[in-house]
C-alpha cells in the first residue's frame, strides 16, 4: 500500500463547518438578543460507538496494516451506517436531514464501489505530481489514513458522486472531495447557524 | 505562574452544565462530520 504524506488536513477541513455554524449562530442570537439554544440531539452515544472502527481504522496509527482490507471497507460502512442511523433519529434539527443526505450519497457510491470511495486517477493527478502518481496501484486504496481508493475513471460506478471535485489552484492546501462531503459540511453549518432561538422563546410564552 | 493558578481555581467554578454540555455537543459534531465525510488531500503541492 502506497502511503501519501500528511492526510488528516483534509478531513479536518470539514470541521471549520462546525465551528464556522457556531459562530454564525452565537452572532445570530446575539443580534436577536436572545441566548444561544444548544441542539437538544438524542442518542449522541451513538455517534461515539459509530465512530470507534473508523478511530481504529483510520486515525490511530498501526491498527490498518493490521487488518485485511475488507475488514476495513465493512468497518468504514458499518461506522456510516451507525452514523446515519443516528441522524435519521435526530431527523427534526435543523439541517440535519442534508447531513443526512450527504452521507447516505458517500454511503451509496462507498458500497457500490467496493467499500472505499472512490478517487480516479485523473483526479488524483490534479492533487500530486506524477511521480507519486506513479507509485500508486490503481484498485489500492489511498494510504493508511485515507478512506479512498483509486481507480480508473471508467471503473468508477456513478462518478458523480464519488471524490471529483477539486479545491481551485492557488488554494495554500488543495484536496478532492465528493457532493456528499458537500452537504454533510451545509448540514453541519445549517443545524448550529440555524437553532430556533426565536421560535423556542416564543413557544414558551404560550 | 502562582497568579496563573489562582485565576484558574477562581475560573473553575463558573463552569456550568450547559458549557459541558456544549462541549459534547461539539464533539459528537466533529465526529459526525469526520466519520461521515471521506475527502482525499494528498497534502501541500
Amino acid at each position: 500500500m502506497a502511503q501519501a504524506p500528511s492526510k488528516r488536513p483534509s478531513k479536518v477541513i470539514l470541521l471549520i463547518a462546525v465551528f464556522a455554524g457556531l459562530l454564525v449562530g452565537l452572532l445570530r442570537s446575539r443580534l436577536q438578543h436572545q441566548a444561544w439554544q444548544l441542539p437538544e440531539l438524542r442518542h449522541v452515544w451513538l455517534v461515539v460507538v459509530a465512530f470507534i472502527p473508523q478511530l481504529l481504522i483510520f486515525y490511530l496509527p498501526g491498527w490498518r496494516d493490521q487488518i485485511p482490507e475488507s475488514a476495513v471497507s465493512a468497518g468504514l460502512v458499518t461506522s456510516q451506517l451507525g452514523l446515519l442511523v443516528f441522524c435519521l433519529l435526530n431527523w427534526k434539527y435543523n439541517g440535519i436531514l442534508v447531513l443526512a443526505g450527504g452521507l447516505a450519497l458517500n454511503l451509496f457510491v462507498i458500497v457500490v464501489n467496493g467499500g472505499f470511495m472512490p478517487l480516479s486517477t485523473e483526479t488524483a493527478a490534479q492533487l500530486m505530481s506524477q511521480r507519486f502518481l506513479d507509485t500508486l496501484k490503481v484498485g489500492s486504496p489511498l494510504g493508511a489514513g485515507s478512506k479512498d481508493i483509486l481507480l480508473a475513471p471508467q471503473q468508477i460506478i456513478f462518478p458523480w458522486l464519488a471524490d471529483r471535485f477539486v479545491i481551485p489552484a492557488g488554494f495554500l492546501y488543495r484536496f478532492a472531495f465528493s457532493i456528499g462531503d458537500v452537504f454533510i459540511g451545509l448540514g453541519a453549518f445549517l443545524l448550529l447557524s440555524l437553532q430556533p432561538n426565536y421560535l423556542e422563546r416564543q413557544r414558551s410564552r404560550c | 505562574m502562582k497568579n496563573a493558578f489562582v485565576q484558574f481555581g477562581v475560573a473553575l467554578p463558573k463552569i456550568q452544565k450547559r458549557h459541558i454540555q456544549l462541549l459534547l455537543v461539539l464533539l459528537a459534531l466533529a465526529l459526525l462530520v469526520l466519520g461521515a465525510a471521506a475527502p482525499y488531500g494528498p497534502g501541500p503541492i
